[in-house]
């Protein structure tokens, strides 16, 4: 777990400090935080009984999601009251949620109310999808799932993205949406999922930023693990929550049958990226050692690539 | 009923009617998450010209044109009310008709009778002897198509572009007196113009230029001859015109009353002669009542009268020489556009893909009305008009171009929308297994082989559950001698559906890497090269998006 300089410090303790004074969940922390200090990530797995019912499958995403979320300390952590908060799922696909190409949009709508109640004044959900962006958000169920939860849901503007400063390694110019980064907290919440990329075999946290940016992204995968750790530095994540609720062993990222999906009824929630990626790429078979991006991201300093050296909380949910 | 409020009846009429339309346009475009509904092809519905094609051309007769007999009953009664009242068209053409008359004075010179006005009988003929042929063009000049056409590829891009480009050089320009920002006021606005007009993605479309000038043309005619297209082109208003010949609703100007001031003649709009007492000529007349409101005399006024006795009217002279002249010329016309490799079949144009569920080419043609419905509900802005791509028969007609967009694989609104059957409305299971076109690679661009990188853009978006686009490692020997492994894209020929996302997106932005023909395309077997059934290849068959299992069981699904 890395903490690089001394405003970091500031911050995680003015935060720890905060999420102390502030979380509804301070006792049930108490045990939870047993570690050292704050949590890192959590990772809530369903042991209950089996859910086959479309609606005991949203009733099981919203409660590993707000079990993953509170055992990290809870929204209030994260959310100030008063701020604007984007929601950034992968929406890349004009698929079903069965599908699992797009975020469990339960989940999304879970992390939406968590974030109202912590005291956001706005909640706005996003992504520049690769299919067109009002049949993606219509179809994935984010759209109305998200409207039900009062969020605003934005169809990027395509005039607007601006040119801005990756200073990365290989990224140095590039077009990003400014609403987003405007935000004062973006949460990253991507499904997991298989991908054919000879340098990045899966997708999930730090590739879900490439719906952040505008441009020729498409040219990002000569080269992709530079390119996600260069957009993951520039977006500096706090908050992610990998969507494993359903995830798609083949065919990705766009599948399309249901012989690919998955069912892993888990929902983790982090604060290191690396760490979240590790854990996807495990979920669908990968040893993390073994992936590219995982490997330079840790290399970078960008998280942890062996997550289970951080405080970890690992919770059955039923 | 007092003339001053007939004509502002007549235009609530025009209003209303105008409204409808643009809003059924609007609909078309921006309820992209639901099948598109058989009114949005209400207009088309209701043009006897359509039905006339169709069952000329196509020798079929789609259930729901026959609603357009009501228009023809209707005008057999009323006369070209249609023309005055409903037509939409004929109302942009009727404002700016009205500009003109209020740029300038009106004289009779402007509302007199010309020769000239029997050329939109000629047309028609000449059109109706194409049709008897299998070619229709009838399309080109029909109104709404005219006006549908030019509305999609022109008149609302243009608005749009308009909106969104002059609210953002306000936003980035953010010009200010002090600490008022004008992007304060154009930014709620715009924000609301976007959440609630402006719904769907940006369009652009080949030819839209051309289209737009057309349609300006069409428009600025209005000062040289009020209603210039109503009075000596529209296909439709001479159609309606035949059957106006003997319409109950008559016009009579008083011989004796009259005192030959010719003012009814000036705010004529459809020059049918009401200042000639016995001389009014039904088969121009749009029955507006400009002329009864004008005349101080009182001696110009509308009735019914006996469906057996004949008007005492004006007659139309149609020229028998020129009748036969212009259904050769109809002859003539299907010919040249037939003289062509294409037309003839012998070779199939590469870049000709037709929207999934479009028939085979011939009978394509025969149906298509060029209207751009089509085009107004695809979704990725895909579905283009052709300009020299099919022909000079299939001027306007849709085609796809990948580089502009791709067919979406959960979509299947052309068919839905197409209000002829020219394209198939195709369930979207079996759309999903209509062949449009055929993928293949450029080795001498494309990363992965010709300059050793890896890539995979095409790949990743291919929407097939089975990918129809599968990679092989190879390894490659760069320039400094060392070797690289490269993951290489291939076509799986008997699995691609051509809908032409690989080439959509991939990096090369001016010419693709990967580019889909329309070889291969269900409608013509003679356009499909490739045979089937070979080993080591997916051959599956159709390939079903849920795999073997309902995904719901039967169950209530809960996204819908």
């Amino acid at each position: 777990m890395g903490m690089h300089t001394r405003r970091d410090f500031l911050r995680r303790a003015a935060l720890a400090g905060g999420a102390m004074a502030l979380s509804p969940f301070r006792a049930g922390s108490a045990q939870e935080t047993k570690k050292s200090g704050l949590i890192d990530m959590t990772i809530a797995r369903w042991t209950g009984e089996e859910a086959s019912e479309p609606e005991q499958i949203k009733a099981l995403a919203e409660r590993l999601t707000e079990k993953a979320i509170n055992a990290l300390g809870g929204m209030n952590r994260f959310v100030s009251t008063g701020d604007v908060v984007w929601i950034k799922p992968n929406i890349g696909w004009n698929r079903r949620p069965e599908q699992a190409a797009d975020t469990n949009p339960d989940v999304v709508a879970t992390l939406i109310r968590l974030c109202y109640n912590a005291g956001a004044k706005k909640v706005k959900v996003g992504d520049n999808p690769c299919n067109p962006a009002k049949l993606a958000y219509a179809n994935s169920g984010i759209e109305a799932a998200a409207k039900a939860m009062d969020a605003e849901v934005v169809v990027l503007d395509a005039n607007r993205f601006r040119e801005m400063s990756i200073g990365g390694e290989r990224l140095k110019q590039w077009p990003v949406y400014p609403e987003i980064v405007e935000s004062d907290l973006v949460i990253n919440v991507p499904v997991v999922k298989h991908h054919n990329l000879l340098k990045a075999p899966f997708t999930a946290c730090m590739k879900n930023y490439m719906g952040v940016a505008g441009g020729e992204r498409g040219k990002w995968h000569a080269d992709i693990p530079p390119c996600l750790c260069d957009i993951t530095a520039f977006m500096k994540p706090r908050l992610c929550v990998l969507d494993a609720v359903r995830i798609l062993t083949g065919n990705g990222p766009s599948g399309g049958s249901l012989a690919d999906v998955k069912r892993m009824d888990t929902v983790a929630a982090g604060t290191d990226i690396v760490a979240l990626d590790a854990l996807a790429g495990e979920l669908l078979g990968l040893d993390p050692k073994t992936l590219p991006t995982v490997r330079e991201g840790h290399e970078r300093g960008l998280g942890e690539m062996n997550y289970r050296k951080l405080a970890l909380d690992e919770l059955s949910v039923a | 009923m007092n003339a001053k409020w007939m004509q502002w009846l007549r235009r609530i009429v025009q209003g209303a009617v105008l409204l409808l339309f643009l809003l059924l346009f609007w609909e078309a475009q921006t309820s992209l998450s639901e099948d598109p509904k058989r009114s949005l092809q209400l207009f088309f519905l209701l043009d006897p010209l359509v039905l006339i094609a169709t069952w000329l051309a196509a020798h079929a007769v789609p259930a729901l044109l026959l609603f357009s007999l009501i228009t023809l009953g209707a005008t057999a009664i009323l006369g070209r009310v249609f023309c005055g009242w409903v037509c939409p068209l004929g109302t942009v053409h009727n404002m700016a008709s009205w500009l003109r008359r209020k740029a300038g004075r009106a004289t009779a010179k402007l509302g007199a009778w010309s020769g000239w006005q029997r050329a939109k009988y000629y047309l028609l003929a000449g059109l109706i002897v194409m049709a008897v042929f299998g070619a229709s063009w009838i399309g080109v000049f029909d109104p709404f198509s005219m006006l549908y056409r030019s509305m999609v590829t022109a008149l609302y891009p243009a608005t749009q572009y308009a909106v969104e480009d002059g609210a953002t050089a306000i936003y980035v320009g953010d010009p200010h007196v002090g600490p008022l920002h004008l992007k304060d006021a154009t930014e709620p606005a715009y924000k609301f113009l976007r959440s609630h007009v402006f719904l769907a993605d940006r369009t652009a479309f080949l030819s839209g230029s051309v289209l737009f000038f057309i349609f300006v043309v069409a428009v600025a005619l209005n000062f040289v001859r009020p209603r210039f297209w109503c009075r000596y082109i529209c296909p439709l208003g001479a159609l309606l015109g035949l059957f106006a010949r003997r319409a109950l609703l008559r016009l009579t100007n008083e011989p004796h009353i009259c005192t030959n001031c010719t003012r009814c003649a000036a705010v004529c709009p459809a020059a049918a002669q009401p200042q000639k007492p016995g001389e009014w000529l039904p088969t121009e007349c749009f029955g507006c009542w400009n002329c009864v409101h004008v005349c101080e005399a009182q001696s110009v006024s509308f009735g019914f009268g006996s469906p057996f006795r004949r008007a005492s009217a004006g007659k139309l002279d149609i020229s028998k020489r020129a009748l036969l002249a212009s259904m050769a010329g109809g002859i003539g016309g299907m010919l040249m556009f037939r003289l062509t490799p294409h037309a003839q079949a012998k070779t199939f144009n590469p870049a000709l893909i037709r929207p999934p569920g479009a028939l085979k080419e011939r009978e394509f043609l025969a149906r298509c009305i060029q209207c751009g419905l089509c085009m107004n509900v695809c979704p990725t802005n895909a579905l283009q008009p052709t300009f020299a791509e099919a022909g000079i028969e299939g001027l306007w007609t849709p085609r796809l171009v990948p580089r502009i967009g791709y067919c979406e694989y959960e979509c299947n609104r052309c068919g839905q929308a197409c209000p002829t059957g020219a394209i198939e409305p195709l369930s979207l299971d079996a759309k999903k297994k209509t062949v449009i076109g055929l993928a293949s690679f450029d080795t001498t661009r494309c990363l992965p082989y010709a300059y050793g990188q890896n890539c995979i853009v095409c790949e990743e978006h291919c929407p097939l559950p089975k990918k129809a686009i599968y990679t092989v490692d190879t390894e490659v020997t760069l320039r400094d001698g060392s070797t690289r492994t490269i993951r290489q894209p291939r076509v799986d020929a008997s699995v691609c559906i051509g809908c032409g996302i690989c080439e959509n997106v991939c990096p090369f932005e001016d010419r693709p890497a990967i580019r889909v023909t329309s070889a291969n395309e269900t409608r013509h077997l003679d356009n499909q090269p490739i045979l089937q059934g070979l080993e080591g290849f997916d051959l599956g068959g159709p390939q079903d998006v849920y795999g073997a299992t309902d995904p719901y069981g039967g169950a209530a699904d809960p996204y819908k």
